[in-house]
């Protein structure tokens, strides 16, 4: 899995003065087969794209990632779309492209938590307890779903990666928790990330 | 980044195997309270302790709530009191015991240690006068725990002071009969006591330590037992060379969480931390138990022969991965084998597999020596001071800290029960040889010099 949370921001390097640079998010889907990254990152390195930052993922053998990369004000976006379509299209993957705004990504104080929830898995699990998270204003800034097959019946996993702010009540957004994890039949756990860091990581 | 695989582990540990801070003691130095008068000097130390406690209980339970791992008891270490206060009678030894015992009950605090005396190489008048309130000292109070180191590897034995503990643990026993003794239950005599202990009987807080610091003590042997639990059930062909490295792996990352909890403590309380000690401290509680690692380990009982070498194992292993967790490691640090505490130990005690002498041969390899052992109330202080005196030439000898936590229990003999209730616990009482073979010994006095530091054969 590649993941990278900082920019990497090669574009300091690269920009000429007077350079006016514009930021692009592209997504790519499609069937999981090696090669994939490399065909991405050569279409955008041939466009004078500097990659900012880099998810990917695996889930059930579908590859999804998501870049952010700077380019040349001036440049044409939709001309770099086309050309990581063509190269894509053979491998049943498909791109899709946004511009960033100028919009800051949101600075939230808190404290960095993980959330888990182990039941049989049944619909609508995630979706209700990500609505306590919400009404708490609690940003979920990392989510990984798992199914434990070998569990009667099966089991679902959630880990919810999230930044609860300072001056949230624990309280009562932890007796909240609890409470919609009861009525959804899972048991929740929440656990403050320094715990899972100091115990895992040398 | 954290993976899905860690996550789950760490739940695991957090969730089925009771993972905990065991305790979380401030230590608060006393010698500035000191006063020629016993009323100011216990206005100043009320007036020291509340300051820096006072909010004690309530941040260690915030941390605990807001990191998931509760700090299960909170406790206070104080200066040796008969150096802080040496200049007081016994009687008046009484009364600063007495009002520490009010200061723990108004702050919440289950225990306050150090109402000892350093006696290794000799007695001053201040340490006579603290040993000799013990036994009235321990009946008139709750929370009130007394530690007296009475050899060193530097200084060797102070015989004198073995024989007067001896008289002592029988007086203490006879002053609180009507509770099976239970004054005995907070009094240990210590060969080589570090100065740094969060764990009671034998915290307090040595001459070289800080004005104030948290120490801590890590989670108990619940964790360690479980993951030699799981760990076999996934390979059964497991030998005792990778069950080692797993006990390792356990106690790395029970050290760092009771770091972490520790620092956070000590960060909102504004003073320093200390150390983390390793110790797997059991209690009377089913699943949190040494003497149950030792049936993972494939032991009928603990006592059974190849016991002493579980025990090696286990501490060594601890004291490896909890060294390689943390810089500031302390205190005692290895595997506690209070018989009364841990329902394991007393259940192998009752049936016999326990005997005293394995007890003894246990404490060789051990963290802390003979603990929480009833015997029968009728014990001479000759043969408690024999007992004494053989545990702390185990830990003279052998450059490591051992104690004698020994409670005649009035009016009861081998075999009977003693309760002493809560953390405490009840075990049956020990069979030990008392027929007068010891007084002789004991009552040559003098010291018992310190031993060679090479040679080490």
């Amino acid at each position: 899995m590649i993941s990278a949370r900082k920019p990497i921001n090669n574009a300091e390097f690269f920009r000429m003065p007077g350079d006016v640079m514009k930021k692009i998010v592209f997504f790519v889907l499609g069937p999981d087969r090696p090669g994939i990254i490399a065909s991405i990152s050569r279409v955008l390195f041939e466009q004078g794209c500097t990659l900012e930052d880099v998810s990917q993922t695996i889930l059930q053998g579908e590859f999804i990632s998501i870049f952010i990369v700077s380019i040349k004000d001036s440049s044409d976006g939709d001309r770099l779309l086309a050309a990581l379509r063509e190269k894509l299209a053979p491998l049943g993957l498909v791109a899709h492209m946004k511009t960033m705004g100028d919009y800051e990504p949101s600075q939230q104080s808190g404290e960095s938590f993980i959330i888990t929830t182990v039941g049989p898995d049944k619909p609508g699990l995630i979706a209700g307890m990500t609505e306590i998270l919400a009404h708490h204003g609690i940003n979920i800034t990392n989510l990984k779903a798992v199914s434990r097959i070998e569990q009667k019946p099966p089991h679902y996993i959630t880990i919810y990666e999230v930044d609860i702010p300072k001056e949230t009540d624990f309280h009562c957004f932890r007796a909240a928790l609890q409470g919609r994890a009861k009525e959804l039949g899972l048991d929740c756990n929440m656990q403050h990330r320094e715990i899972f860091e100091q115990v895992n990581q040398v | 980044m954290l993976t899905e695989r860690e996550i789950i582990a760490t739940l695991d540990m957090l969730r089925n195997e009771n993972l905990d801070v065991r305790t979380v003691t401030l230590g608060v130095s006393l010698f500035d309270c000191a006063s020629d008068d016993a009323g100011r000097f216990i206005s100043n130390v009320r007036s020291k302790i509340t300051r820096l406690a006072e909010n004690l209980v309530d941040i260690c339970d915030e941390i605990g709530l807001k990191y998931g791992i509760p700090v299960v008891n909170k406790r206070i270490s104080i200066s040796p009191v008969a150096a802080a206060a040496g200049g007081f009678s016994a009687e008046q030894m009484v009364l600063i015991a007495v009002a520490l015992d009010d200061m723990a009950a108004q702050l919440r605090i289950d225990f306050i240690g150090g109402f000892g005396a350093l006696v290794e190489k000799g007695m001053t008048k201040g340490d006579r006068a603290l040993i000799d309130s013990i036994p009235e000292a321990l009946a008139k109070t709750e929370r009130i725990c007394s530690s007296i180191n009475a050899a060193s590897t530097n200084a060797g034995i102070n015989m004198d002071a073995v024989a007067l503990m001896g008289r002592t643990i029988k007086q203490t026993a006879e002053a609180t009969s009507g509770r099976d003794g239970i004054g005995c239950a907070k009094l240990v005599v210590f060969a080589n006591i570090p100065q740094d202990v969060p764990f009671m009987a034998g915290a307090y807080l040595g001459v070289g330590e800080p004005d104030a610091v948290i120490n801590v003590g890590v989670s108990g042997p619940g964790v360690v037992k479980m993951a030699i639990d799981r760990a076999r059930k996934a390979d059964p062909s497991l030998d005792l060379g990778r069950l080692s490295e797993i006990i390792k792996r356990t106690s790395f990352k029970v050290t760092r969480v009771g770091e972490l909890i520790g620092r956070k403590v000590a960060d909102r309380l504004g003073v320093p931390f200390g150390v983390v000690d390793l110790s797997l401290a059991p209690t009377p509680n089913v699943g949190d138990s040494v003497g149950e690692i030792f049936q993972s380990l494939g032991l009928k009982s603990i006592g059974c022969p190849g016991s002493t070498a579980a025990l090696a194992m286990l501490n060594d292993a601890v004291k490896k991965g909890g060294i390689f967790a943390s810089s500031h490691v302390g205190g005692l640090s290895g595997a506690f084998i209070p018989v009364s505490e841990d329902l394991n130990i007393a259940e192998a005690a009752r049936t016999g597999r326990l005997t005293m002498e394995k007890l003894e041969a246990m404490t060789s390899v051990c963290s802390v020596g003979l603990d929480m052992v009833a015997i029968p109330g009728d014990t001479s202080a000759e043969t408690i001071s024999g007992i004494i005196a053989d545990e702390m030439a185990i830990g003279v000898i052998n450059h490591k800290a051992t104690a004698a936590r020994l409670i005649p229990v009035p009016g009861k003999k081998a075999g009977e029960r003693a309760a002493f209730g809560g953390l405490l616990g009840e075990a049956t009482i020990l069979n030990i040889r008392d027929d007068g073979g010891s007084a002789g010994f004991i009552r040559l006095g003098g010291r018992i010099p310190a031993p060679v530091h090479s040679f080490r054969n």
